[in-house]
């Protein structure tokens, strides 16, 4: 019989500028913060599982797993990878092959340590070829809105609700993260402000259509299904899991108008568990940009391809908290997203893990979703660089 | 801080956009393949290198960079996209260039998408000044504007004449001026220099001759103002042009950089064609190429007077037998150690001795190696059509010219420095373009150069018919580009900006 991973605790810090804070102070806090509400001591812990993007370049830290050894005094195996996803998926792993019972998976970023030149990093790590094209963190974002256009051929009137529909996409997520203790930007904003950056920037997407630049830390605990049971009488399973990859140079790959990555990521995640996409009652997008947010909605089957921005726009006119999509109820970044929670990209994943586990057992205080029925499913999307990577996890209260 | 090896590999592949296809599939790639990622092993040796530098390509889809990364800031607000190729088979990220974005215009994303573009040689961006200097070709302009696409077709040679001659060349330009009273001058781009305009009026001068680019054996660079001390402007040449045979990725060419003030290229003519002649050399054929972003300190300030005449650009010109549009009848030349004007090393705008440069330098170095040529080869003012001299302001060429009996319409097309500025090593191969573009079969040219230091070479050309078959391929011609509907006019702020580069 397959050993199904559970999630016991969760934790994270704010995500935000944390100038006053080394890095490792921050993954000690969402640590902690994980093994208090598991009460259990990092003895138990059996192996590490840690992301993070660029500290090496960001913090010139190289060999994270001594730092981490040292500040927990363990001498375990760990792991250090680029994304929360992709921690957590060789933790799975480990659980589901029985070599570990619990494992401890944290994510940290550290970007505002380095301000000046984080926008040439960002870049040249998503794609050096786009880089020495001029390529900014944000130029393609705004490619793939304009691709998307034109291959729908959406015009006239349409074009202008697509438009609304994305700026709607920041208000929502900006509304949900001031109910939310931890998010970057705990304020509302609205849709004429969204669009006045647009205009102010002369292109496509503005200020409030993108994540910002965040430091912040996430961790979970993660152990095997019985040990589980031990620890907490509310575990969140990983029903499902799967992730995929693409080019790294965008402008090569065959559909520039949606995320392969992740499309193909959720296919495979949603094949191996017994429930369908429309189950799903909160989901966590990985929302850089808008567009991103939009185009992931149709990637994971919530909507026909090119028609995501007419959910939203419908949704929005009077927006009551979710999206009814076929008569269900999708609470969709219920964090305030990457836009408004923050985007500490090692990190991001975590958060995104920690929302979903807050909601489905009904711990997210405030900003708990208003499900006309019993929460069980949730999903995670995670993207690294511009869709070169996509992960996708399915959670649920049952064991599935 | 940069990478030399990284750098190697990123302007080997970008500079000339080297890509390959599968010959089973079709696939397109840009980059280099063994074997196809779609085929997999079964393609391993049938893959064909391949190039878009000489292509035309497509807009797919575009933004407005207004916030760039650290290392394009100095390029302001840019129009950055995805450009395809081959109808759609092989698509590259890209900027486009030439073009300043003001601050309040609102750009028409629309209107660029689905427009041709043409591939430019562009530094990529600015880097420390002790780095090595960044280039690609991931810059385009629009194929309807300034730089019109032209197909570079190889052709087969028709005739072989007994003596060495010019077989092809081209002209390039920027699209930017300034104009001050009657004086309009050539200003590049901020992503532009002496190496960028070299390459382009190579490209210029292959397309022109048709000649296939392994044919060159030889390429001499002319210029004053390589960004480089030390890295000659003639190997980024003759890698980005391909120039000889190429053998993994090392071109079977010699490359070199000369300087003489304003003639390190009109002097090599000479050693182009004894080369191309040489009976036991294998050459056949020599490119020269005169460049310059011409230097000169800015205004009211010592040597600033320069600054009123300075342009930028650089002409090109392919030397060998077959199909020969010029003739070469007889050359002159005359040097002494006159300092009338120099730069020292790790100064970066040229000193001069004002009233000095003109009688003891300029003057009696142009008219002793025209007259010595002329005198030589027996010929009077009358039996020359055209006379072409340096020309670093319009005083001096035309008083040259009457002195040595010239008639107005005999100086008066060469003439370009009124348009161009005074492009230093690119000046008097320019105004031999400029004459080329208009001259007729049999008709007699005589070049004569200057460069400070000072010398001067004296050339006569005769042209033969071939002159009129080749006209055709060659749409950038020194007209064009002074009459061009798309020039741009620049302030002063602006010029000296754009001049000093990213």
């Amino acid at each position: 019989m397959q050993i199904r991973p559970a999630i016991v605790a969760v934790g994270r810090t704010r995500f935000g500028e944390h100038y006053e804070k080394e890095p490792e102070k921050l993954i000690e806090e969402a640590w902690l913060k994980a093994s208090v509400e598991a009460n259990i001591e990092r003895k138990a812990l059996e192996a590490c599982y840690l992301s993070d993007y660029f500290l090496p370049i960001t913090n010139k830290l190289g060999l994270e797993e001594g730092w981490l050894s040292e500040l927990t005094e363990l001498h375990v195996p760990m792991e250090v990878t680029r994304s929360f996803g992709s921690a957590l998926s060789n933790a799975c792993n480990a659980i589901k092959a029985g070599t570990h019972d619990v494992v401890l998976v944290g994510g940290i970023e550290k970007m505002t340590d380095r301000w000046d030149k984080i926008r040439d990093d960002l870049m040249l790590l998503e794609d050096p070829w786009s880089y020495y094209a001029g390529c900014t963190p944000e130029a393609n974002h705004e490619l793939m809105l304009r691709a998307y256009i034109k291959k729908y051929g959406v015009a006239g009137e349409d074009l202008d609700r697509l438009n609304t529909a994305l700026a709607q996409i920041s208000v929502k997520n900006h509304l949900h993260a001031t109910k939310n203790e931890y998010a970057q930007y705990q304020r509302k904003i609205s849709v004429e402000q969204v669009l006045n950056a647009r205009k102010e920037a002369r292109k496509p997407l503005g200020l409030y259509d993108f994540a910002p630049i965040s430091d912040g830390a996430a961790a979970l605990i993660l152990t095997s299904e019985e040990k589980a049971g031990k620890l907490t009488d509310k575990p969140v399973y990983i029903l499902g899991s799967s992730s995929a990859t693409d080019y790294l140079t965008y402008p090569e790959r065959d559909d520039m108008t949606h995320f392969l990555a992740g499309e193909t990521a959720a296919k495979n995640a949603f094949r191996a568990v017994e429930i369908d996409v429309q189950d799903i009652q909160i989901l966590e997008l990985y929302d850089q940009s808008t567009v991103m947010e939009m185009v992931s909605l149709e990637d994971l089957g919530f909507c026909e391809k090119g028609t995501a921005w007419k959910t939203i726009y419908d949704n929005c006119q009077n927006y009551r908290g979710y999206y009814e999509i076929s008569g269900r109820r999708l609470f969709v970044n219920m964090n305030g997203g990457l836009k408004a929670d923050g985007n500490p990209l090692g990190a991001t994943g975590g958060a995104q893990i920690f929302e979903v586990f807050k909601q489905l057992r009904g711990e997210a205080g405030e900003r708990q979703a208003k499900s006309d029925t019993e929460l069980k499913y949730g999903c995670v999307l995670e993207l690294e660089g511009f869709g070169t990577k996509g992960y996708v996890y399915v959670l649920g209260r049952d064991q599935g | 801080m940069s990478s030399e090896p990284i750098e190697r590999r990123v302007s080997y592949l970008g500079d000339r956009l080297r890509g390959s296809r599968c010959r089973i599939c079709g696939k397109e790639y840009f980059e280099i393949r063994d074997y196809c990622g779609k085929c997999g092993r079964k393609s391993f040796g049938k893959m064909i290198e391949t190039d878009l530098f000489f292509e035309k390509g497509k807009i797919e889809a575009c933004t407005l960079v207004n916030e760039p990364t650290n290392k394009f800031t100095k390029l302001g607000s840019f129009i950055y996209g995805i450009f395809s190729f081959h109808d759609g088979k092989i698509r590259v990220p890209g900027r486009l260039t030439d073009r300043m974005i003001q601050a309040a215009e609102t750009v028409d994303f629309t209107a660029f998408e689905g427009k041709e573009v043409v591939p430019r040689f562009r530094r990529r961006y600015s880097v420390d000044r002790s780095d090595v200097i960044p280039t690609i070709s991931l810059a385009f302009t629009l194929a309807e504007e300034y730089y019109p696409h032209q197909k570079y077709t190889v052709s087969r040679m028709n005739k072989e004449y007994d003596l060495p001659g010019i077989i092809g060349y081209g002209v390039y330009t920027s699209k930017f001026r300034i104009k001050e009273g009657n004086l309009e001058r050539a200003v590049p781009f901020i992503d532009e220099d002496s190496v960028t305009a070299a390459v382009e009026a190579g490209k210029l001068a292959l397309i022109h001759s048709g000649i296939g680019s392994t044919a060159i054996g030889k390429i001499y660079v002319g210029s004053e103002s390589n960004p480089y001390a030390v890295k000659p402007i003639a190997a980024k040449v003759a890698q980005v042009l391909k120039l000889g045979e190429e053998d993994e990725d090392v071109q079977g060419v010699d490359a070199v950089d000369t300087e003489f003030a304003c003639k390190a290229a009109s002097s090599m003519f000479k050693d182009a064609v004894s080369l191309v002649h040489y009976p036991k050399s294998d050459i056949e054929c020599a490119m020269v190429i005169g460049t310059d972003n011409s230097q000169a300190a800015p205004r009211n300030s010592p040597g600033g007077e320069l600054d009123l005449f300075v342009g930028y650009g650089a002409a090109a010109f392919i030397f060998g037998k077959q199909d020969v549009i010029a003739e070469i009848e007889g050359w002159y030349s005359c040097t002494s150690d006159t300092p009338d004007f120099w730069r020292r090393d790790g100064e970066p705008f040229p000193s001069h001795g004002g009233r000095f440069t003109g009688d003891p330098a300029y003057f009696k170095h142009v008219r002793k190696a025209a007259s010595k040529l002329m005198e030589k080869l027996n010929l009077k003012a009358g039996d020359i059509n055209y006379f072409v001299a340096h020309q670093p302001n319009v005083q001096f060429p035309v008083r040259v010219a009457k002195e040595l009996g010239f008639k107005d319409e005999q100086y008066l097309p060469s003439l370009q420095v009124a348009k161009f500025g005074n492009t230093y090593s690119g000046c008097s191969p320019l105004g031999l373009a400029a004459v080329l573009d208009i001259a007729k079969p049999n008709d007699r040219i005589l070049v004569a150069s200057y460069g400070s230091g000072a010398g001067s070479d004296a050339y006569s050309f005769v042209t033969t018919s071939q002159l009129m078959d080749k006209r055709q391929r060659q749409k950038l011609t020194v007209k064009y580009q002074a009459e061009n509907p798309f020039l741009e006019y620049v302030d002063y702020i602006t010029y000296r900006r754009l001049k000093l580069g990213m």
